[in-house]
């Protein structure tokens, strides 16, 4: 129908300048053939617009389908897609609802052997390419748990090639790449094979200058062992002070480790049960010095080391509870965490709940995590210049089916927003980690 | 103080999340309202006598004090925003829907009262929500009707006349210059469309400025749509030897709406297990409109719901895509009958796929249609088919025949991705420009919205 490209031509000239071209629909009456009421209208343009009008309908009826060839389909996926609630939870997590649990999601969903449900997969990707570099955990959690389907969509759309840099990177990624596709071999490589990991970051370490922080960020993902400490002791004496500062991070994070028992020669020192006359209490007595071997161990002071002011004694207080060994207190003082806590510690409370909260979520230590937002959630520690960002962390570490998830400040009183948020973020924990289990 | 009596515990069983964020104007208000829904932004907030209030911490010095009344709904905010309702609004929603908004029995501070019992003495005067339609309601004055309808006629008739004049301009001047034509070359027209009581016509052209920027074969579009009107404007001038059925179209395509009541005591209700295939909600102006789209399992039949809703209003959402519902409609007059209402809703049930057909199967349905109601740029489509990239998005069925996604419709990845480059059942909007997917059917049977 050659006439409709001749018909947009001269409407775009204008019929004062162009003529109406011919047309006609092959069945059809030609517009202006005989019959009442078929005249041409003397008006050029209402012809056209007659004429257009005619060829539209007929055009728009008589399109032909087109030809295409049929896509690769996806390799079948063993693993079952999450459940509809679970996806529906996802779908909320890629929506804004606490973007910050979709590792979580996707750490459980892999623990489970589950995929994410195919449609969420674009999203997903999107979210795991924008945040990278600095999440590279969440994209190498993204292709796993995204199965055969993410790698399928993978090759359709050039901007997830990531996903298929986890499934296929070889000794060539390692070799010749550069600093994320030698991050992303390391994280498959520390994930299969822990031993082969550590091997070749000590073979490479000498090499490696500013990667090393990156090995350390990998090491960082993961379990530690003991067979990880010389490594990370020697590092301790690095050139680099951000390698000095991971190093001090993962070796408070490891069982067992040197630096642990440093640690808690320090923090006994500072902390210990006194027998009250009604009830035993905490008494504390924070760090009055501050020496070279503190800081190769990675405790900083705030106002140059003078100490002179409380609060900067207070600090580093709360900087060795931070990184000592949470089974020093239990084993010193003979009971399990809960009663440890319940122990009268006064205005020091708050600075108590901040250091051993950090120390539960580094050392991932679940039985103290619930001993301390048990106590959070009952109005404990209060004070508002510590405790609400800590709270916020641990809300979001501890294991939602074994702690409460209510609050038992007295329901009279307000309750304080960060309880709040706690509160909101364990349920909806709590009912996410049961839907994967669908 | 007087404010509204108490109806929150009746109110809050029907909110949810899902509720408050479909009220949300857009979704990057979605997005920006869940992430400021946490205490840590709002250090005061309270809720009482079927009203909540709050106070948000925002880049200003001064909080944004964000109010709703739950009967409404209805909300104020004291931040800058144009949207509407803003992100403060819905982000004290979600808090409340997520019960972290205390009953505070002081009931609301000054400067929450003032707004709510103006609010409830506005009230006390139109108790009913519903804008006062005149043509909803039945003529008291039968005589005077008459008169008003025939005012209307002769209105819109001198307006179609005044329209054809300018699409005859516009063909005798040529389009060429349409690109450089800004807004108000359409808005014009349409202005002086709503003036002559063609609500429809004056739609249809304000959506026309953004024809001549819609990249390639521009041209040709907006040579479609003056066409199409063209013919509207001599179908009305010769409507009186038209059809029945064809003169319904032309009067509803211009404006003309019929009264609800009319519709449903004109046809037979028909009953059937409808599908509820898919829906589509469109924003213009501050209106919003939600289409939904429906086939019966036993009369095979299509059917279109429309609903609308004030921006920041819920639209109606008692039919859910992906199930079944038994129910009888009533279909509007028209040449093809594709616009119903519900007249009984008896039952929901959990529905299976529908049967996606071919794709020649639904060109040869379209053009059926086309053939009755030429206007028709919509059409219901079901179809069996695989998305695939050539390299634009199209879908192929079975036997290799092939339609593109619509440009509009974007990339269409999740279709892709559930797709895996196996056949899905597929339903959508067909339309000239391509097929726009709305739902399709996963392998376990289950609905996914696009």
């Amino acid at each position: 129908m050659s006439a409709w490209p001749d018909l947009v031509t001269a409407s775009l000239i204008g019929t004062e300048r162009a003529e109406v071209p011919a047309t006609g629909v092959p069945g059809l009456p030609a517009p202006g053939g005989a019959g009442p009421g078929r005249s041409v209208p003397d008006d050029p343009a209402a012809a056209l617009l007659d004429r257009a009008a005619l060829l539209t309908v007929a055009r728009r009826g008589g399109r032909p389908a087109g030809h295409a060839e049929p896509p690769p389909a996806a390799e079948p996926d063993p693993a079952p897609a999450a459940s509809p609630p679970a996806g529906r939870r996802l779908a909320r997590i890629l929506g804004g609802e606490h973007p910050d649990l979709l590792a979580e999601w996707l750490t459980a969903a892999v623990a489970c052997d589950r995929r994410v449900p195919a449609h969420l997969l674009p999203a997903l990707l999107d979210r795991a390419r924008r945040v990278s570099p600095s999440d590279p955990e969440l994209r190498r959690l993204s292709a796993e748990a995204g199965g055969s389907r993410a790698r399928w969509l993978a090759g359709l759309n050039p901007a997830w090639t990531f996903v298929t840099a986890y499934a296929g990177a070889g000794q060539d990624a390692w070799r010749l790449g550069g600093t994320s596709q030698r991050r992303g071999y390391l994280t498959a490589l520390r994930a299969r094979d822990p031993g082969a990991a550590r091997e070749l970051i000590l073979q490479s370490w000498e090499a490696a200058g500013p990667e090393r922080v990156m090995f350390l960020s990998v090491m960082a993902n993961a379990a530690l062992s003991l067979a990880d400490e010389p490594l990370l002791e020697a590092a301790l004496d690095d050139r680099d002070a951000e390698v000095r500062g991971w190093a001090a991070c993962l070796l408070a994070r490891l069982p067992g480790s040197a630096l642990g028992r440093r640690m808690a020669k320090r923090a006994l020192g500072c902390v210990r049960v006194d027998a009250g006359v009604l009830e035993d209490h905490l008494v504390m007595s924070p760090p009055v010095q501050w020496d070279t071997a503190m800081r190769r161990d990675g405790l900083s002071p705030r106002g140059g080391g003078s100490l002179q002011q409380l609060d900067d004694r207070t600090h580093l207080l709360l900087e060795i509870l931070a990184r000592t060994p949470l089974r020093t207190w239990t084993r010193e003082f003979g009971r399990p965490a809960e009663q440890i806590l319940g122990l009268l510690s006064g205005a020091w409370a708050p600075v108590l709940f901040t250091g051993w909260s950090r120390a539960a979520m580094a050392q991932r230590d679940q039985e103290w995590m619930i001993a301390l937002i048990n106590w959070a959630l009952a109005g404990g520690p209060t004070g508002a210049r510590f405790g609400a960002e800590t709270l916020r962390q641990l809300a979001r570490r501890v294991d939602p089916a074994r702690c409460a998830r209510e609050t038992a400040v007295s329901r009279g009183a307000e309750i304080p927003a960060p309880i709040r948020d706690a509160i909101s973020v364990l349920r909806f924990r709590y009912d996410m980690l049961k839907e994967l289990q669908l | 103080m007087s404010v509204p009596p108490d109806r929150v515990s009746s109110v809050a069983e029907r909110w949810d999340r899902e509720r408050v964020l479909a009220l949300a104007p857009d979704a990057p208000s979605q997005r920006t309202a869940q992430s400021l829904a946490s205490g840590r932004a709002w250090p005061a907030t309270g809720a009482g006598t079927g009203a909540l209030w709050g106070e948000c911490r925002g880049s200003a010095t001064a909080p944004y004090r964000a109010v709703v009344d739950l009967s409404g709904p209805a909300y104020r905010c004291t931040c800058p925003s144009r949207k509407f309702p803003c992100k403060h609004v819905l982000a004290l929603l979600l808090l409340w829907v997520g019960g972290a908004v205390p009953e505070d029995a002081a009931g609301p501070p000054g400067w929450a009262a003032g707004w709510l019992t103006a609010r409830a003495a506005t009230a006390g005067r139109a108790p009913s929500g519903e804008p006062e339609d005149p043509q909803a309601t039945a003529p008291k004055d039968p005589k005077a009707a008459a008169r008003r309808a025939q005012q209307r006629e002769t209105r819109v008739a001198s307006g179609l006349a005044e329209l054809d004049r300018w699409l005859c301009d516009q063909a005798r001047q040529g389009l060429a210059a349409s690109q450089q034509a800004g807004y108000g070359h359409w808005d014009d027209i349409a202005a002086r469309m709503v003036d002559a009581q063609a609500p429809g016509l004056a739609e249809r052209l304000r959506a026309l400025a953004s024809v001549p920027h819609s990249g390639a074969g521009w041209d040709g579009r907006l040579l479609e749509e003056y066409a199409l009107l063209h013919l509207l404007a001599v179908a009305y001038r010769r409507q009186g030897e038209l059809p029945p059925p064809l003169r319904e179209t032309v009067r509803s395509r211009i404006g003309f709406s019929l009264r609800q009541a009319d519709v449903l005591a004109g046809g037979p209700p028909v009953r059937d297990h409808w599908q509820v295939l898919a829906r589509r909600d469109l924003e213009q102006d501050r209106i919003r409109a939600r289409r939904t789209w429906l086939r019966g399992r036993k009369t095979g039949r299509d059917a279109l719901l429309l609903s609308f809703a004030a921006a920041g209003q819920p639209l109606d959402d008692s039919l859910t895509v992906g199930t079944d519902a038994d129910a009888d409609l009533v279909f509007y007059p028209g040449a093809v009958p594709l616009r119903a209402v519900v007249l009984a809703k008896h039952d929901d049930s959990h529905g299976g796929p529908p049967d996606g057909g071919p794709v020649t199967g639904l060109l040869a349905g379209y053009a059926a249609a086309l053939a009755a109601d030429p206007w028709l740029d919509s059409w219901p489509a079901v179809v069996q088919v695989t998305p695939a990239r050539a390299p634009a998005p199209v879908v192929r069925d079975a036997d290799g025949d092939a339609l593109p996604l619509h440009p509009g419709a974007g990339d269409c990845w999740p279709l892709f991705a559930l797709s895996g480059g196996r056949p899905v059942t597929l339903a959508g909007e067909w339309a000239p420009r391509g097929l726009w997917p709305l739902t399709a059917w996963d392998e376990g049977g289950r609905a996914v919205p696009l």
